[in-house]
């Protein structure tokens, strides 16, 4: 190492750093250290003329290695990498010392001791920066298509974004259509313009899209490969109908005799055991649930299969698998409503009476269960009294911390649903906060709390009982008017809070995405980087998320869509600079790395003679599992060898000194 | 057999006989052995409002007390049952607490030890004995009577800490009594409170409380009440006089019983074994249907 | 307005939350009190306990309504638990001189001198016989402290209370 030569520059970040300790002494102190050349402080390291300085210094010193004391390399690594790279020198020969974060932020109360620790750090720097050696990184090709999760609002949106940009997508929806919430709507607040007549278009567009395969009534059951190439194992489940012969005609719905209630109307309605999920369903394809089928509990029936024109009832249907290579991933999977019934006090479940904001959805649509009628469930009458409570679970310890971002809005379209159906019925809406934050809610928000008989109570029901006749009893304090008000109320509908759907958390293992503390998607950055993840490739749109209103998810899918697209387009994928490497000459072949690698990067095969282990250099993300691992030190990572890390550790013990 | 030390509380030994007679009485015929535990005295939950140590230390004390003697307690109380649960539950995560309690008990030679297990009469009835037991030994069934449970406040609440009863779908007390032979059923705010705590501030408005439950549970058609906590007891039988003249005469009189001398009466003991002669409100009406005298 | 009273309580009622109330007011919807006192009001009482302005509730001695029944912390979406704050207030109320119902001095005194709140009494038998626990064939109800170490505690404890 007798040509190693280093420069060492020391920032004050203003009164950050120089503020605390003395930058000038740090780099006198650095100057006296074996291989540096030129040693410097500075006000503003990051500025222009700082970069010029080292910049100039590389060449005049004809300096090999660079350290740069200052802030977090998580802050200005790649600004100083800039650096080396215009000077001509290859940037992983550039070695960041934060004594800001770590160092005068920290220690500001003992600037002395915190000068120690400067000069001890940079000291090891120094050490470390001898052992430095140039980084190349590689480039993999991508696979130009995608495959998008979940095809409610979100996933249409994300689809038809991929699609028209030429990449061709594989659409996969658990259901036998897709739709998603949206579908279940009657209407969309603020504008009220009918849910069915703005989604079923698209739907319509994604069915007809070239570029667009949808695989109904399937599931995601395993992805390996990695970004740009990954490998995607989709289930599709038996529908014991032949799909590619049925025609939607619908003859067997309407013969078949068994009932079962209807999950599209929350339960409120009926449905046949083979049946649509909907009318306007996409695709119009039938699905037999064989929990109601009279031949698949007690072997008679047969109907659907003697009325089928085509002969595409198929009871022995099983399931099949298909395997999809695509560059990227698009996680769609939207929200789930909280299990009310949790929230006991309520009596949802227990009550007839008591039902959710989606039920109610389903009252209002056209082609709900009462054909878009709101009538109390108990007896089928019309209510003259509604309650709508808010936050029913959100916002709260015992049940859902977070906002479910959309009840406010959705209780106030619920309150036009009422009075539009029934004029003369009173509404009392009840809420701690009326978060109208969209565009036009206010406005929204402001028609109708003007409306005839609209009551809004600021306060929250404890404990919801039943009278004798059905209707709903319970006590709310007004804080706004100081008053215990004894409601009797015919229907109440409670705004739910929202969870992520219970098959995210499997979908999630096997996509290695983390979570946030509501179970949600975490994404990169939640202000700058909302729909990427952690992993690379995999992409998230709409409310998996976060909870998200219909505008926000859309505006959140093409999001999505769009970086997906950004990161196909670029045609390849690089790897990272931290790859581990392998020492062949030391590797036993022992394989203890291969399954701690948690990318299934490493492989372990027959060379000249001898077994060794092999790093996918794109799978990699440089963790350094595997070196902390390998018994005999074969395995080092990039920029973190034993060399490097043990030469700082030394002078930190005090070896140096 | 299950043993258990008898905790009785304040209410109970000095004003509330006829529990403690039909707990005397009945348990030991479930297989339930009763220890006596004449050095117990006040849980101190009446004191909390005065000073929260005091209760804390109160209810340490019997915790220690009885963890001594190795024996889990039987609360036939509900403020006691909560009251030891609870500081149970806050010694458990609190080291200072524990210390400063522990430093106070050792005034009068007593170990600080709060492992002892604490049952309400419900868990003995309907965990230890079980409802199936009970039933098979029913003699005399409260056929026609529909009982409304009213389990009182502490039976549910706080439910951060282990209640009797079910905090979120209240159903032992039920299904006690229904193996008794008797109907149950639902009126709002069945967990509701009696209002005893009320009194020292203002008799008349614990009176109104009581009176506004006893109105639903006429109102929801039943024939009976059955409670397990002396307080609720003390204000639901031994009030309903009073309660009326505060809301100007409406009949709200029932009859009021504890838990177990409903047992008692299915399973056939006298009235007197039961102190049923010590209920204040009309149990006569009840016992006449089921064909028992109470001067029997 | 400052934050000392609140702090007090916090330290009282761990490990609740009181300064997390929202105000969505679900304890007082809940309140057994509040029905048939309209001046009691657990959402105020909290409020009025983070602002630390908490003379008005000792002096009137409104703190002293509450039921105990518990479901306004059993109901709270933040944990608060008003009526441990109550519970707290009524002890720093205590603490700073103001009088407590005569009826809860008379149980405390009792408490300390016999073990229980109040002397075992004759109750009237439907029979219209007055009865005790010698007569009902109780065992003897006898003072339960093992040692004057506990009535001495609790004097402590209970300071001023007991004078």
């Amino acid at each position: 190492m007798s040509d190693v030569r280093i420069g060492v520059y020391v920032c004050h970040c203003g009164k950050n750093i120089g503020g605390v300790i003395n930058p000038a002494k740090v780099a006198e102190h650095a100057g006296k250290l074996p291989n540096v050349v030129i040693s410097r402080d500075y006000v503003y390291m990051c500025s222009s003329p700082g970069q010029l300085l080292i910049e100039e210094d590389i060449k005049k010193y004809n300096l090999n290695r660079v350290i740069v004391a200052a802030c977090s390399p998580r802050m200005h690594e790649p600004t100083f990498q800039g650096v080396l790279k215009r000077a001509g020198l290859n940037p992983w020969l550039l070695q960041m010392v934060n004594v800001r974060e770590h160092d005068t932020w920290v220690h500001e109360n003992v600037p002395e001791k915190a000068e120690e620790k400067a000069k001890d750090l940079v000291a090891a720097a120094v050490a470390r920066a001898a052992h430095l050696y140039e980084i190349n990184t590689v480039r993999a090709p991508v696979v130009k298509s995608a495959v998008v999760i979940g095809g409610g609002i979100a996933g249409i949106r994300a689809s038809l974004d991929l699609a028209n940009a030429g990449i061709k997508v594989y659409l996969i929806e658990k259901k036998q259509s897709i739709g998603g919430k949206m579908a279940q709507l009657d209407k969309t607040f603020p504008t009220l313009d009918c849910s069915q007549c703005i989604l079923t278009p698209l739907m319509v567009d994604v069915s007809r899209h070239p570029n667009i395969e949808i695989y109904a009534y399937s599931e995601v059951v395993d992805v390996s490969g990695s970004a740009g190439d990954f490998k995607v194992k989709v289930r599709l489940k038996p529908t014991y109908v032949d799909w590619s012969k049925c025609t939607g005609c619908g003859a067997c719905v309407e013969k078949c005799p068994g009932r079962a209630p209807k999950e599209f109307d929350e339960g409120l309605g009926v449905r046949k055991a083979i049946y649509f999920e909907f009318p306007q369903a996409v695709p119009r394809r039938p699905v037999i649930d064989t929990e109601h089928c009279l031949w698949f509990t007690k072997g008679i029936c047969k109907v659907c299969e003697k009325v089928c024109p085509v002969g595409a009832i198929d009871y022995k249907q099983v399931e099949r698998y298909v395997e999809l290579n695509v560059g990227a991933i698009v996680v769609a999977i939207g929200y789930e409503l909280y299990d009310l019934s949790k929230l006991s006090e309520y009596g949802y479940g227990k009550f007839k009476n008591v039902i959710s904001g989606l039920q109610l959805e389903r009252l209002s649509s056209a082609d709900g269960p009462t054909r878009g009628k709101i009538l109390r469930p108990s007896d089928g009458k019309e209510p003259k009294t509604v309650g709508i409570v808010l936050c029913a679970g959100s916002r709260d310890e015992n049940h859902v911390k977070y906002c479910c971002r959309f009840g406010c809005a959705a209780a106030i379209k619920h309150v036009y649903y009422i009075k539009h159906a029934l004029p003369d019925a009173k509404v009392l809406v009840f809420y701690t906060d009326v978060r109208a934050f969209g565009k036009g809610y206010e406005e929204f928000y402001q028609k109708f709390r003007s409306e005839e008989n609209v009551f809004f109570i600021r306060g929250r029901p404890a404990e919801i009982f039943e009278g004798r006749d059905g209707s709903l009893i319970f006590d709310v304090y007004d804080s706004n008017t100081n008053q215990l008000i004894n409601v009797r109320a015919d229907l109440v509908v409670l705004e739910g809070a929202v969870v992520p759907p219970k098959d995210w958390e499997p979908l999630r293992r096997i996509l290695k995405v983390s979570c946030d503390p509501g179970g949600f998607a975490l994404e990169l950055h939640p202000k700058l980087r909302p729909f990427e993840t952690t992993s690379d490739g995999i992409f998230l749109a709409g409310a998996i998320q976060g909870p998200k209103d219909i505008p926000d998810t859309v505006a959140h899918a093409a999001a999505a869509a769009a970086s997906a697209i950004g990161f196909l387009a670029k045609g390849y994928v690089e790897s990272v600079p931290y790859l581990a490497v392998v020492n062949e000459d030391l590797c036993s072949g022992c394989s203890l790395c291969v399954p701690i690698c948690p990318y299934g990067a490493i492989s372990v095969s027959e060379k000249e003679g001898k077994r060794v282990a092999k790093v996918d250099v794109i799978k990699c993300k440089g963790c350094g599992a595997c070196a902390a691992t390998c018994p005999s030190g074969a395995m080092q990572q990039n920029y973190f060898t034993d060399k490097q890390v043990l030469s700082e550790v030394v002078v930190l013990a005090g070896g140096a000194k | 057999m299950s043993k258990f030390l008898l905790f009785l509380g304040c209410t109970i030994p000095t004003k509330q006989y006829s529990y403690e007679i039909s707990v005397r009485n009945v348990l030991p015929k479930l297989g339930v052995e009763l220890v006596d535990f004449p050095e117990s005295g006040c849980c101190g939950f009446p004191l909390k409002g005065l000073n929260k140590k005091a209760w804390i230390y109160m209810s340490a004390r019997l915790l220690s007390l009885a963890s001594k003697k190795g024996l889990p307690i039987l609360a036939l109380c509900n403020g006691c049952d909560t009251s030891l649960r609870k500081i149970k539950d806050l010694l458990m995560h609190d080291k200072d607490l524990r210390e400063e309690m522990a430093k106070l008990l050792s005034n009068e030679g007593v170990k600080l030890d709060i492992n002892a297990k604490v049952y309400h009469t419900l868990e003995v009835l309907h965990d230890f004995v079980g409802v199936e037991r009970i039933k098979s030994l029913v003699q005399r069934p409260l056929k026609g009577i529909k009982v409304a449970s009213y389990p009182g406040c502490h039976m549910l609440r706080p439910s951060d800490i282990p209640r009797p009863e079910d905090p979120v779908e209240p159903r032992k007390y039920d299904s006690v009594i229904k193996a008794l032979g008797a109907e149950v059923g639902y009126y709002p705010d069945k967990g509701g409170c009696c209002g005893a705590t009320l009194l020292p501030y203002s008799a008349k408005h614990a009176l109104l409380i009581v009176a506004s439950k006893l109105k639903t549970i006429k109102e929801y058609g039943f024939s009976a009440v059955s409670t397990s906590c002396p307080y609720c007891m003390e204000m639901i039988d031994a009030k309903q006089d009073a309660a009326r003249s505060e809301v100007g005469d409406e009949d709200i009189s029932i009859p009021v019983f504890y838990l177990t001398q409903l047992v008692g009466i299915a399973m056939g003991l006298k009235p007197k074994e039961l102190g049923l002669n010590l209920n204040v409100s009309p149990v006569e009406g009840v016992l006449d249907r089921l064909g028992v005298s109470l001067y029997e | 307005m400052d934050s000392r009273i609140l702090n007090e309580v916090r330290e009282l009622v761990k490990p609740h939350s009181p300064q997390y109330c929202y105000q969505c007011a679900k304890c007082t919807s809940a309140c057994t009190a509040t029905k048939v006192i309209p001046e009691y009001k657990p959402h105020l009482i909290v409020a009025l306990t983070r602002l630390g302005s908490v003379k008005g509730l000792m002096e009137s001695g409104i703190i002293w309504a509450c039921t105990e029944c518990w479901k306004c912390s059993e109901y709270c979406p933040q944990d608060v638990a008003p009526v441990e704050v109550v519970i707290a207030l009524k002890n720093l109320s205590i603490a700073m001189g103001y009088k407590p119902p005569e009826d809860l001095k008379v149980m405390a005194k009792n408490v300390v001198e016999l073990g229980y709140v109040s002397p075992p009494i004759e109750v009237l038998s439907k029979e219209f016989e007055m009865y005790g626990r010698e007569a009902l064939s109780l065992p003897e109800l006898v003072k339960p402290y093992v040692s004057e170490g506990t009535p001495t505690n609790l004097k402590k404890l209970l300071g001023g209370v007991y004078e």
